[in-house]
């Protein structure tokens, strides 16, 4: 079977103005364009297939590339060597809250969103009722400017936009954490949901209770590579193990 | 560009609209007031000095509504991948994008403002006549160039923040070294090139052509503006592609 997604040996890193000059002095005396820019690795060399209606869980310790790589496939990063095919439609979660805009209401807010993540006007309007229910905000609460809400209340505006058209692949980034109980039961089933309807889902936790409960296999990224890939149980006690030492 | 990358510009567009006025009692009207206030202290200001400039009211007018989207659309255009970053950090959207929404923006509140000023234009003498259609390509031509390098600057300022400062000091001077509260012929003859370095003089020239002298613009003044125009969308689609990769992490 063709992978929906296929990953061909990527090369990602960072190119960031070099924190160590920070004035026009520091640049003057350093006397360099190229020192002007630093590079940063933060994807060596990685390789990997993700198959249609899989559930692809990812583990790692914090800054080891797992968000680069989810950004990577999403389209945001290029990778600067080898190559990505992505066969469907993305649905991103990668961050909480970004693309709200705070001073508008929540109704705003739903459309605004509901455009940057892809989906046309058309789409929209037929899906407008049912991401108000699957976010269970009041009409009140929707007609309030988004900057009085809690972040709990944010999570639930774009996480309804996002799940509620059942997407080819959704990529979710730690977004589930700040819901209260209700609501992130709510979405496991969803994402359940979706998984049954064919979905493929990209995964990213550091909760390993919530990878080992809806994910089909699982990763482990460490240095920047793959360091075990496979049987959640396997990556699971592969993941704890780096902690102990 | 394709139909979804419309609905998000059209649905930015609307944002952008939205926010300028949100939190201002008078809203839309400010886009009224502040040329008048210009207006009202250019009279006062320059018009008794410049008494020979016939009908100096009208001259000023049509200068400050071209002056006024000029400023304005550059600092949106400018701020405008910055502010946008939270999107641009975690939706594959094309940045082209940004820079587009925030032009059309200000070209709608121009179109706003122009609205009104047309009957002030009248009052002030300012009579209809088949040139008058010309503004309009005009404005679009001016359009393309104020795109272009401020896309170019929005994309610098991602890595130096100093960009956008530094066009906050150079942007005065700009005011000062167009014609827009006096004119060419004031200036002594030598100095005339120096006003002409300046790329917004063409535009300028142009847009006064058409709204104050009732004339068609030079062909010489269409080419320059055609060629600024060119070039500077060719600055911002170059820098935009060559520094795109860069440019998140960077946000």
């Amino acid at each position: 079977m063709e992978p929906i997604i296929e990953i061909k040996d990527i090369n990602l890193s960072y190119t960031l103005v070099n924190p160590k000059i920070q004035s026009v002095k520091d640049f003057i005396t350093s006397m360099s364009f190229k020192k002007l820019f630093t590079k940063k690795d933060v994807i060596k060399n990685l390789s990997l297939n993700i198959y249609k209606s899989e559930v692809l869980g990812i583990v790692g310790k914090n800054g080891t590339g797992k968000s680069t790589l989810l950004k990577a496939i999403a389209g945001i990063l290029e990778p600067m060597s080898g190559k990505i095919i992505v066969r469907g439609k993305i649905a991103p979660l990668l961050s909480l809250g970004s693309g709200i805009e705070l001073e508008l209401t929540g109704y705003e807010n739903i459309k605004l969103l509901g455009s940057l993540m892809g989906y046309s006007r058309k789409q929209m309007m037929s899906m407008n009722e049912k991401v108000i229910a699957f976010s269970e905000l009041s009409d009140e609460q929707l007609q309030a400017p988004v900057k009085t809400y809690s972040s709990g209340m944010m999570a639930r505006l774009s996480f309804s936009i996002a799940i509620t058209e059942t997407p080819e692949i959704l990529i979710i980034d730690e977004v589930l954490a700040v819901g209260d109980q209700g609501f992130q039961r709510k979405c496991m089933n969803r994402i359940n949901e979706i998984h049954k309807k064919g979905g493929t889902i990209l995964f990213v936790s550091h909760s390993l209770a919530d990878v080992q409960r809806i994910c089909t296999r699982g990763i482990c990224i460490n240095n920047n590579v793959i360091e075990k890939e496979g049987n959640l149980h396997e990556v699971g006690k592969y993941y704890n193990s780096l902690f102990e030492n | 560009m394709n139909i979804y990358h419309n609905n998000i510009l059209r649905n930015l567009v609307i944002r952008n609209l939205k926010l300028k006025y949100k939190n201002s009692f008078l809203g839309y009207l400010w886009s009224l007031i502040t040329p008048l206030v210009f207006l009202i202290i250019f009279n006062f200001v320059f018009g008794l000095a410049f008494d020979f400039i016939e009908n100096y009211s009208l001259y000023v007018l049509t200068g400050l509504v071209f002056w006024l989207f000029f400023t304005n659309s550059t600092n949106e255009i400018i701020g405008s991948l910055f502010r946008n970053s939270s999107i641009i950090k975690s939706i594959s959207i094309p940045l082209e994008i940004y820079p587009l929404s925030s032009l059309i923006t200000e070209f709608a509140n121009l179109i706003l403002t122009f609205v009104a000023f047309i009957v002030l234009m009248l009052f002030f003498g300012f009579q209809f006549s088949w040139e008058t259609i010309l503004i309009i390509p005009v404005i679009l031509i001016f359009s393309l160039f104020i795109l272009g390098f401020s896309t170019m600057l929005s994309v610098l300022n991602i890595y130096f923040r100093d960009v956008s400062i530094l066009w906050n000091t150079i942007n005065p001077a700009l005011f000062y070294l167009t014609p827009i509260a006096y004119t060419l012929e004031i200036v002594p003859e030598k100095f005339h090139w120096i006003l002409k370095l300046n790329p917004l003089y063409f535009f300028f020239e142009g847009g006064r052509d058409i709204l104050y002298s009732n004339s068609v613009p030079s062909l010489n003044c269409w080419i320059y503006m055609i060629i600024l125009a060119s070039t500077s969308m060719l600055l911002g689609y170059l820098t935009l592609k060559k520094l795109r990769r860069g440019l998140i992490s960077n946000m």
